[in-house]
Order: C-alpha cells, then sequence, then structure tokens
C-alpha cells in the first residue's frame, strides 16, 4: 500500500528493484529501506521473538529497537529499517538469534 | 588518525546547528551521522512550526530540515560523515566510529553530543504484535517512504506527537479511529487537538490501552475508562503508539557524563550547565539527547552548544549566546513540565513559568467552550477573522502576517487580540497560522485553511461541518486559493445560522 497522491509531500521514487523475502520474489523502490518496501506488500512479520517465539515487526523504524532484526544475504541480526533495498538482494526471517557460522 | 576542532555526533537539528555555528568560526568540524542521510526526524515534520519569525515559525519542518541540510552542504570547513556510527571515546580524547563499514580514529577537542531520542513503548497484552508500531515509524513509513503503516490506526497518546500524527494520518488517507489519553486533559497544543477534532476522529481522555487482538497481526484494541473500568474495543490493523521519548544516551554513558534520572526530560538525561556542557571535559550535549523536548528547543541548545565549544577554542564570545538563552528561556515560558525538569538539574532556579489556566472543555475535548467560542463573534455585520486560539503557547506569526496591524499580543506566549475595526477579512493569518486556527467569517461565507486531497474547485458542492466533524449542510465552494505551502484556503457558502459552527469541509466523491 502506497501513497500515490498526498496534500502536502511529492515522494521521487526512482527504480524499482527486485529482491527476494523467504525465496519469493518481491519488489521495492531504490533508496527506500529493506523495512519500507516490505511493509508496502503488507509483510509486517520479520523476526521470531528470541524467547516468546512469536512474531516481531517494527517498532520504531529509526534503527533504535531491534525489533526488525533479518537476515541479509547471510548476515543475521541486519537492521531493515535502516538498510536500503538492493537489486537481488536476499532477506530472510530471522529465527530467535540467527546464524552467522553456518552459512561460512 | 583525523583532527578537529570540534566533532559532533547525530546529524539531527540539533547537530547540524551546532555545526553550523561553529563553522562560522572557521573551525575544522566534522559532523556524523549513523543514517544515509541528515536531518534526523525533522524530515518527517510536515506540520508549520510554531514560535516566531526567528525560529522558521509558520514554516514546514521539512522545508526547515532541507535548509539546514543545504547550509551544512554548502560549508566547506564542515566534513560530513553519513553511513557512520560512532562507537566510543577513549581517556586519550581519541574517537573511534565506522565510517561506511570500516572502523577510523578521530582526534577531536571538543565533541558536541546530539544523538535524539529513543521512542518509548507500553506495557499492555499483545504490545509485541507486529502493527504496534512507534509514532516515529508510522512518520517515518508514511512521510519518507511514501508507505501507508495501515488503513485503520488508533493512536495511544494526545501529546504534540500523538495529534500531528493523527493529522498526518489523516492526510494520507489513514482512517483514524481515535486517541487515546490516560489523563483527564489533552497532552498537546489543544489547536492540534481541534484540527483532528474537526475531522470526526474522537479523543477518549481517561482510557488507556490494555490489550491488543490479534495472532500474527494486529487486528483490534481494547481500550479502558481507567475511571468506571468499562472497556470498548476498537477494530484496527495499527496501533500507533505516542508515548513519550527517551534520550539515546548510550555513548554519553560510555564516556562517563554523570548521569540523572529526571522522569520530566525523559529519563537519564546528562547533567549539564546552561552552556550545554557535561561534567567531562569538552564535552557538550544538545538536543533531546539533553532532555526530550521539541525541534525549535534542539535547533537553538545545538547552535549554543556549537558557539560555546567555539568560543572555549577561539576566546571569541559571540553575543549570540546570551541571546540564545534568552529565546529558550521565552520558549519554555509555557512549558512547566521541561522547566522543573531544568530545574532538577539546577538550572533555571529563579525561572517562573505562566501558571496554565485549565481551559475546561476545551482542554477534554478539543472543542472550545460554548462561552469561548461567543466571545470571538464581534457585534459589527461585516467580514473579519475569528482567531480560536485559547492556549498559551510560544507562537506569534499571525502578528506579522496581518497588513493592517489588527492582530496584537502581548508577548510570545500571550494570545493573539483582534481589533476588528483594523481586520479587513483578506485572509493572510488564516494561512500562516501554525495551529490553523484562524478562519474569515462573512455574511454568508467561511474561509477556512484546507490541506487535503482532493481540493475541490470552485462551483463544487462540498458537505460543511463542525468542530467535531459533524455534518452541517451541504454548500457551494466561492473561492479556491492554492497557497505556496499548501495550505490552502477554500472560501464555502455556509447558511447563517451555520456561520459560527461551520470549521471545515468534507469534498464528496
Amino acid at each position: 500500500m502506497r501513497i500515490e497522491n498526498h496534500p502536502i509531500l511529492e515522494f521521487k521514487r526512482t527504480k524499482k528493484v527486485k529482491f527476494y523475502f523467504d525465496g519469493k520474489e518481491v519488489w521495492g523502490y531504490e533508496g527506500e529501506s529493506i523495512a519500507a518496501a516490505l511493509h508496502a506488500l503488507g509483510i509486517w512479520e520479520y523476526r521470531e521473538g528470541l524467547k516468546t517465539k512469536r512474531p516481531r515487526g517494527l517498532f520504531c523504524a529509526i534503527g533504535h529497537c531491534s525489533s526488525c532484526l533479518m537476515e541479509v544475504n547471510g548476515v543475521p541480526n541486519t537492521r531493515i529499517c535502516v538498510t536500503p533495498v538492493k537489486e537481488g538482494i536476499i532477506v530472510k526471517k530471522q529465527l530467535p538469534k540467527g546464524d552467522l557460522v553456518e552459512k561460512l | 588518525m583525523k583532527n578537529y576542532d570540534i566533532l559532533i555526533i547525530g546529524g539531527g537539528p540539533a547537530g547540524i546547528s551546532a555545526a553550523l555555528a561553529a563553522s562560522k568560526f572557521n573551525l575544522k568540524v566534522a559532523l556524523f551521522e549513523e543514517k544515509e542521510t541528515l536531518g534526523g526526524q525533522l524530515v518527517k515534520q510536515t506540520h508549520k512550526f510554531f514560535g516566531s519569525k526567528d525560529e522558521s515559525a509558520g514554516t514546514r519542518g521539512i522545508f526547515i530540515a532541507q535548509k539546514l541540510i543545504n547550509d551544512v552542504n554548502n560549508k566547506d570547513n564542515i566534513d560530513v560523515y553519513l553511513n557512520s556510527m560512532v562507537l566510543g571515546y577513549y581517556e586519550d580524547g581519541v574517537v573511534t566510529a565506522l565510517v561506511k563499514g570500516k572502523m577510523e580514529k578521530f582526534k577531536p577537542k571538543k565533541i558536541v553530543i546530539a544523538t535524539g531520542a529513543f521512542e518509548k513503548s507500553l506495557p499492555f497484552e499483545n504490545n509485541d504484535l507486529p502493527g504496534v508500531f512507534g509514532a516515529g515509524a508510522v512518520q517515518t513509513l508514511m512521510n519518507v517512504y511514501g508507505v501507508l503503516p495501515g488503513k485503520e490506526v488508533l493512536m495511544v497518546g494526545s501529546g504534540n506527537i500523538g495529534l500531528i500524527v493523527s493529522y498526518q494520518l489523516a492526510q494520507a488517507g489513514v482512517k483514524v479511529k481515535g486517541i487515546v489519553e490516560i489523563s483527564e486533559k489533552i497532552g498537546g497544543y489543544l489547536v492540534h487537538a481541534s484540527k483532528v477534532r474537526r475531522l470526526g476522529i474522537p479523543i477518549y481522555t481517561k482510557h488507556t490501552i490494555t490489550k491488543a487482538i490479534g495472532e500474527n497481526k494486529v487486528e483490534g484494541a481494547i481500550i479502558e475508562n481507567i475511571e468506571t473500568k468499562e472497556k470498548k474495543q476498537i477494530s484496527c490493523d495499527v496501533i500507533c503508539l505516542a508515548t513519550g521519548l527517551m534520550p539515546l544516551s548510550d555513548i554519553i554513558n560510555q564516556i562517563n557524563c554523570e548521569m540523572k534520572y529526571i522522569s520530566e526530560l525523559g529519563g537519564y538525561v546528562p547533567v549539564h550547565d546552561d552552556n550545554m556542557k557535561t561534567t567531562v571535559e569538552n564535552i557538550f550535549v544538545a538536543g533531546d539527547t539533553a532532555g526530550i523536548e521539541e525541534a525549535t528547543a534542539a535547533m537553538l541548545e545545538g547552535e549554543l552548544a556549537g558557539l560555546y565549544a567555539s568560543y572555549e577554542l577561539t576566546n571569541i564570545f559571540d553575543n549570540r549566546i546570551n541571546e540564545i538563552k534568552e529565546r529558550l528561556k521565552e520558549f519554555r515560558k509555557t512549558s512547566s513540565k521541561v522547566v522543573s525538569g531544568l530545574k532538577k538539574l539546577n538550572l533555571y532556579n529563579d525561572f517562573t513559568v505562566n501558571s496554565q489556566e485549565d481551559l475546561g472543555k476545551l482542554h477534554r475535548t478539543g472543542i472550545p467552550e460554548k462561552e469561548s467560542i461567543e466571545s470571538n463573534i464581534p457585534k459589527e455585520n461585516k467580514r473579519f477573522a475569528i482567531i480560536e486560539c485559547y492556549q498559551k503557547i510560544p507562537c506569534n506569526p499571525c502578528v506579522s502576517s496581518c497588513p493592517t496591524n489588527a492582530i496584537s499580543m502581548d508577548s510570545l506566549n500571550g494570545i493573539p487580540k483582534l481589533d476588528t475595526n483594523k481586520c479587513i477579512g483578506c485572509g493572510n493569518c488564516v494561512a500562516i497560522c501554525p495551529g490553523l486556527a484562524i478562519f474569515v467569517v462573512d455574511k454568508e461565507s467561511v474561509l477556512l485553511p484546507y490541506e487535503f486531497l482532493p481540493l475541490p474547485n470552485k462551483g463544487d458542492i462540498v458537505e460543511v461541518v463542525d468542530r467535531e466533524g459533524k455534518f452541517l449542510e451541504k454548500n457551494i465552494v466561492l473561492n479556491v486559493r492554492k497557497m505556496k505551502d499548501k495550505t490552502n484556503l477554500i472560501e464555502v457558502k455556509v447558511s447563517k445560522e451555520h456561520i459560527n459552527n461551520a470549521r471545515h469541509i468534507r469534498v464528496v466523491k
């Protein structure tokens, strides 16, 4: 869901880029955060709570709260709210702590 | 290792203002910003700022941010480090930072910390569900990326952020189901409250949220009256928390500056003097990091910290330092909360705040008392402005906007008074008022500010609504003045009986 017309703001949208979310091809606009792109597509669940195993999504969207940590190109604990989308990146839902060792 | 005179941590309004102040002395300045862009939270603020002309009152936050960013980029002696996170400060004065993924060392003579704030959450059942977002997150999605946060939003908190973001949500086309406020009075500026009430958004005072409903996503909320314990279920896909901010003080803690818990300032704040100096030599703070206020105070504090740090380096005392201290005092004249916080830091000891009177119904509902409304209506039968601004807040752009000097105010924190004999009903004040609290009433028409889409055309039939967003009648648009700053002016025909209640229009599709 994106805002097409706004009474005050103009959104400069440039190139569309494709990337992957849990194996599915998704898209966003170049320059926006991974979180913004996923949110616009209605994808709001980004990881599982460390202890609760419950779904977690965005909270602060400015890189401070750690609620939206995901695995991006194999790197766990990536703050997707401050990480820009790039063509072809692989974004995966993070299970509790993520695993870097396995990838190496 | 790179040497700098002043290193500033945080590229928001406070940090930028500090950098610009220091650059005046030809000092070598480094400005560090963790993200890809400067401007901090100011780049999301689409509303017009209060204050006086000196503080860009009547200008939207986004435009203030643009100007600050341009100014920084045009200064040769400010090195801007984007995507660069400051990691730590060492006893030998070395600062380490991750600059675009690589660790680098810096040695500054002075440091200004302006790292801003962090959004507070609220304890209630299921508050971890996706769909429970901080107000800043909602603003980022819709005002930075143009992404709709959801379809239906319940706002929690009626401070300025809760009220402003509710209005912004409505502008983006999102339905705001209500604003929940635990105290008996609305927390933010009442002109902001009146703005959202006109849209038909209810404000539930003495209510709190007790539960978010939903399995994997928010589907609704339970709110409760804290006195009667009566519960109410509200369907929504987003619960937006505007329940306050906390200073972001990790780096200040690491430096070992003395901290103090001051709830009025948002939590742990660095102990500092009136020149923004902390208890550690050469370390200054500014903006929300130093105690939660708003962007205008942040810009003034940033400038003050930048000037004072420069003074310590150059021995040149800029008289603007004293001027800023006076401006800040004027700004804080009605902020009893901030001032009582500052007193706990041993600042503002002899300062007395103008007491805020209880504005009765207006404070509880966002709708003024009948008597206040009637006191505005002059006896003469002519075209004139109606100023629905009853609360003492630091704001005065209406005064200077008037071509006939019909509006007067005894101080920045005064209440505007209109001389109806001088008023020509031009509507300049309607266009400039940051609170959208001024209207021009004629015999059979009302001129009102309109910041929504679609914009009606002259001759269109629209719905005329009252201060609660309730339908009064359908009538014809007489004139549309498109304004550069996008607060357009609509003059709508209104029948006599509704003249004193018609305060907004709805365009029927």
